[in-house]
């Protein structure tokens, strides 16, 4: 015998492992416009935002490249009421975010029957309005004279004298969970739409009465839903800063008001830079802990 | 008094805005029988297994579980249990936890459900698969699994609706006697919902055949085989050689329209029609040499047109001028074969002849 057994598989010459080769280079193809723009959008900017917050010195003399560590520390320190009010309009625009849109998105899903894309286009309606006028709309609903707070003084929820909305922290969560009910609605709805109606049949001939049914059946099935929704709201609500300056109290500001009168007021930007760090990176690091906590990846594999 | 029979329907019908799925059906099937609600898609046998699993309520009628009024409970509060068609196996549950569900749900103590869930995995043959999601396992092993969460709830009846249609052909068989046996074993009713006359008559001891919202005929399958009663069931329940004929006094020779006549064992012929359809199975015809004396005394002449071998058998098609065409199989028993173009006769027993009413 003259060919050698353990000789490679000989492919035809005219190109069939170049082929073959080509083939697997396709998927880094498709993937190269999206990792630039990444690098060249994202990465870069990031890094040189990064080390803007290291840099010392004033508007006037100059900044320079100092390892200025102080800047980042600030966080804690001097702006720890903002990082915390921040948090806490966060957490709670996103729990009543959460317990508007799940029966809403629920209603949508399985209620509505014909009507259900009518619905969704009621909405998104709002959405054909510019975020910024909406939240000059609720400037005028939660009015000092306006219709709500006239009302909620007549059953008492206000009081008569002094009893405001606008101003509060009322109204900026308000803002805050107007905005965002789309986006905890939408992913709730698509999550709730893929369950497969004969498991609920099933449950009920497992002897589940229709609350059970929903705890053992709907409600898991529908949580990776509710991880998106929850962090489409908690992460921009976190570092939200139109809804404090139209609708709440300037001496109650959030983070992102801080970042914005750093950036554009006081033209301090290695404080500004720093803080939009810091404040990402704890956006991050609880994102992290919550879907942890939530154990999708058993859920979305 | 005889004890209540496990599934009773009384009169039962089922209306839908623009159509009526089961008109005035009354069917009792007996304690531990494997029943099977034969018929082709829209006939109203989902609807009717839906109706005893309490999924869909009946418009008029009555249903009873072991002597039990259940009409209007809900599925939760009836003692049967369901495997569906789609398996509706919960995606984010072990295999465990779903064969537990149940279980669960009427606080059965830890240590019951372990050993209980343990039996019937046992049963179904997935020993060792306690951990793995439904979406990791094969469809014949989902299927298991489907039967297993229903099993492990000790239901007095057990109700499939087409349990085995998303199953590869192979798998299927298996599965058939798969299912015989679990039924055999924990002897309780089962109630099969399936459009594959092969498949019902494997696994039922009775079969009901559906059509349009009724039961055209009702028995054990050997028997509504041999005697269908009815062009539907005929035709539906394996295949059928129909000639149009006119029944002579005594119900035992039916003189066919074409000429000729076909004789039958009277019992086999409906009384009091006179226009009748006789038929016989294509596997109960044999083919003969014109003039061939051994022959059975229903003989009709016709030339070969097509023949097929498929191994255990040949099919031929024979033109007969008096009936048209006819299906006959033959086994592969010794070497003679039937060449295309070639005069045969068709002969059959008597004692194979049915007819229905035409």
């Amino acid at each position: 015998m003259t060919a050698g057994v353990a000789a490679p598989p000989v492919l035809s010459p005219d190109g069939t492992e170049r082929a073959a080769r080509r083939r697997r280079r396709v998927p880094y193809l498709l993937l190269a416009p999206g990792l630039v723009f990444l690098l060249v959008l994202y990465v870069v900017p990031l890094i040189a935002l990064f080390r803007t917050g290291l840099q010392s010195g004033n508007l006037v003399s100059g900044y320079e490249f100092t390892w200025e560590w102080g800047n980042f520390l600030q966080v804690f320190t001097t702006y720890r009421p903002q990082l915390l009010r921040s948090l806490l309009y966060s957490v709670s625009a996103t729990v009543v975010t959460l317990l508007l849109g799940y029966p809403l998105a629920y209603a949508i899903a399985f209620r509505t029957g014909r009507w259900k894309n009518l619905f969704l286009v009621l909405l998104l309606v709002p959405f054909l309005i510019p975020f910024l006028l909406r939240t000059l709309a609720w400037r005028t609903i939660l009015a000092d004279q306006g219709l709500v707070v006239e009302a909620m003084k007549a059953i008492g929820l206000l009081p008569e004298q002094g009893g405001r909305l606008l101003a509060t922290g009322w109204a900026v969560l308000a803002g805050l969970v107007y905005s965002f009910l789309p986006f905890m609605v939408l992913p709730i709805y698509v999550a709730l739409e893929k369950i497969d109606r004969s498991l609920l049949e099933a449950a009920g001939d497992l002897y589940s009465k229709p609350s059970t049914a929903f705890w053992k059946v709907t409600w898991p099935l529908s949580l990776p839903g509710v991880i998106s929704g929850t962090l489409l709201t908690a992460i921009p609500a976190a570092g939200d800063y139109i809804s404090v300056q139209l609708l709440g109290n300037p001496q109650e500001t959030m983070m992102g008001n801080v970042i914005e009168n750093k950036f554009l007021s006081v033209i301090d930007y290695p404080a500004a830079a720093a803080i939009s760090i810091t404040l990402m990176l704890a956006i991050v690091i609880a994102v992290i802990f919550y879907v942890r906590s939530v154990g999708t990846e058993e859920l979305v594999a | 008094m005889a004890e209540a029979p496990a599934v009773e329907l009384d009169h039962v019908t089922k209306t839908f805005t623009d159509f009526t799925a089961v008109e005035d059906l009354t069917l009792a099937i007996d304690d531990g029988h494997f029943f099977a609600l034969l018929g082709p898609s829209g006939c109203g046998k989902t609807t009717t297994l839906r109706m005893v699993g309490g999924f869909e309520e009946p418009t008029s009628g009555t249903i009873r579980l072991h002597g039990e009024n259940v009409t209007g409970l809900k599925p939760y509060r009836r003692l049967v249990n369901t495997v569906f068609q789609s398996y509706a196996l919960f995606p984010h549950l072990t295999v465990f936890e779903n064969v537990a569900f149940g279980l669960r749900r009427r606080d059965v103590s830890e240590v019951e459900v372990r050993k209980r869930v343990g039996e019937v995995l046992d049963l179904v043959q997935l020993t060792g698969r306690e951990h793995r999601k439904p979406r990791q396992l094969s469809g014949g092993q989902q299927q298991r699994v489907a039967v297993a969460r229903a099993l492990v709830n000790h239901p007095r009846v057990l109700l499939l609706d087409e349990p085995l249609g998303a199953l590869d052909l192979k798998l299927r068989k298996e599965m058939q006697i798969e299912l015989k046996r679990i039924q055999q074993e924990v002897g309780i009713t089962f109630v099969h919902v399936t459009h594959d006359q092969e498949e019902a008559m494997t696994m039922a001891d009775t079969i009901a055949v559906m059509h349009q919202g009724r039961i055209e005929r009702m028995g054990a399958p050997t028997e509504i085989y041999e005697d269908p009663r009815s062009a539907f069931v005929a035709g539906f329940l394996g295949a059928s050689n129909l000639m149009g004929g006119t029944v002579d006094g005594d119900r035992g020779t039916i003189a066919l329209s074409a000429g000729g006549v076909v004789y039958a064992d009277p019992k086999h012929i409906p009384a009091g029609v006179r226009e009748v359809l006789v038929g016989v199975r294509p596997e109960k015809v044999s083919l003969f040499l014109p003039g061939d004396e051994t022959a059975p005394r229903n003989r009709i002449r016709g030339k070969v047109t097509d023949a097929s071998f498929i191994g255990v058998s040949t099919h031929y098609l024979v033109h007969c001028p008096q009936v048209g065409e006819m299906t006959v199989v033959v086994q592969n028993l010794d070497d003679r074969r039937f060449s295309l173009g070639e005069e045969v006769v068709a002969a059959w027993n008597p004692d194979h002849t049915f007819g229905v009413a035409g």
